[in-house]
């Protein structure tokens, strides 16, 4: 799953930690989200959605490889 | 997503209070078996096997639900240890989210593996006597492994976020 947070956050110029206390989680786990290392839950998804006041959608996006089993 | 099954984050701090003398007396235990005389008491046995050749003869007994004297230093060190163990391996990180419970899963995933791939390799290569302290090791260091595991898993992700700043 591909995610454009890095741009978002820049377009709010907020950083990992804010973005992290804005959507309670620690820092660890929003550089984790940033590098593409951990696919996050719908909850958090749509949470951090709510922040950048936009549509899950806009933010997350499928990638080829999320079809294949694992 | 709350989790309802981990202790709270303080608890980690008590764990490491009683984990820390059972595991330096346990080890020293093991090592030295020294016994302290003040701990001889009476305790109350489930099932109290007894079997001896003293005074050229056999005596032996089959016993249920009695009471038996013991040296109860090493079920105050096994205690120690287990409680120990358990809440320092299962109390909250102070940011406890979806991504450390990943972290924590696999860690417990892993700390599985080894914990029986070593007991495995023990039961194919230790015999006899060597047998029964691996078994003594065995109760503990599942968790152990885990706890390893675990911090050395949050430490790195710790010091590769200090590399970005």
């Amino acid at each position: 799953m591909k995610n454009s947070i890095k741009v978002e956050r820049a377009i709010k110029n907020i950083t990992q930690a804010q973005l992290a206390k804005l959507v309670g989680v620690s820092r660890q786990t929003i550089n984790a989200i940033d590098l593409g290392k951990y696919n996050l839950s719908t909850t958090l998804s749509l949470k951090i959605a709510h922040v950048f006041e936009k549509n899950v959608n806009d933010i997350f996006q499928l990638e080829k490889s999320d079809w294949e089993k694992s | 997503m709350k989790t309802n099954y981990l202790l709270p984050n303080q608890c980690k701090k008590i764990g490491w209070f009683l984990f820390i003398p059972g595991f330096i007396l346990g080890i020293l235990q093991l090592i030295f078996e020294f016994k302290f005389d003040w701990l001889n008491i009476k305790v109350f046995a489930i099932y109290d096997p007894y079997f001896s050749f003293a005074n050229n003869g056999i005596t032996s007994h089959n016993l249920f639900f009695h009471i038996t004297k013991t040296n109860a230093l090493d079920e105050i060190l096994g205690l120690l240890l287990i409680i120990g163990s358990i809440f320092i391996a299962l109390s909250k990180e102070k940011s406890e989210d979806e991504f450390i419970s990943k972290i924590r899963l696999e860690s417990l995933v892993w700390a599985t593996y080894v914990n029986y791939a070593i007991l495995a390799l023990a039961i194919l290569f230790v015999f006899n006597i060597s047998f029964y302290y691996v078994m003594i090791f065995n109760m503990f260091t599942l968790l152990i492994f885990f706890i390893i595991r675990f911090n050395w898993m949050i430490y790195k992700l710790k010091k590769s976020i200090k590399n970005e700043e």
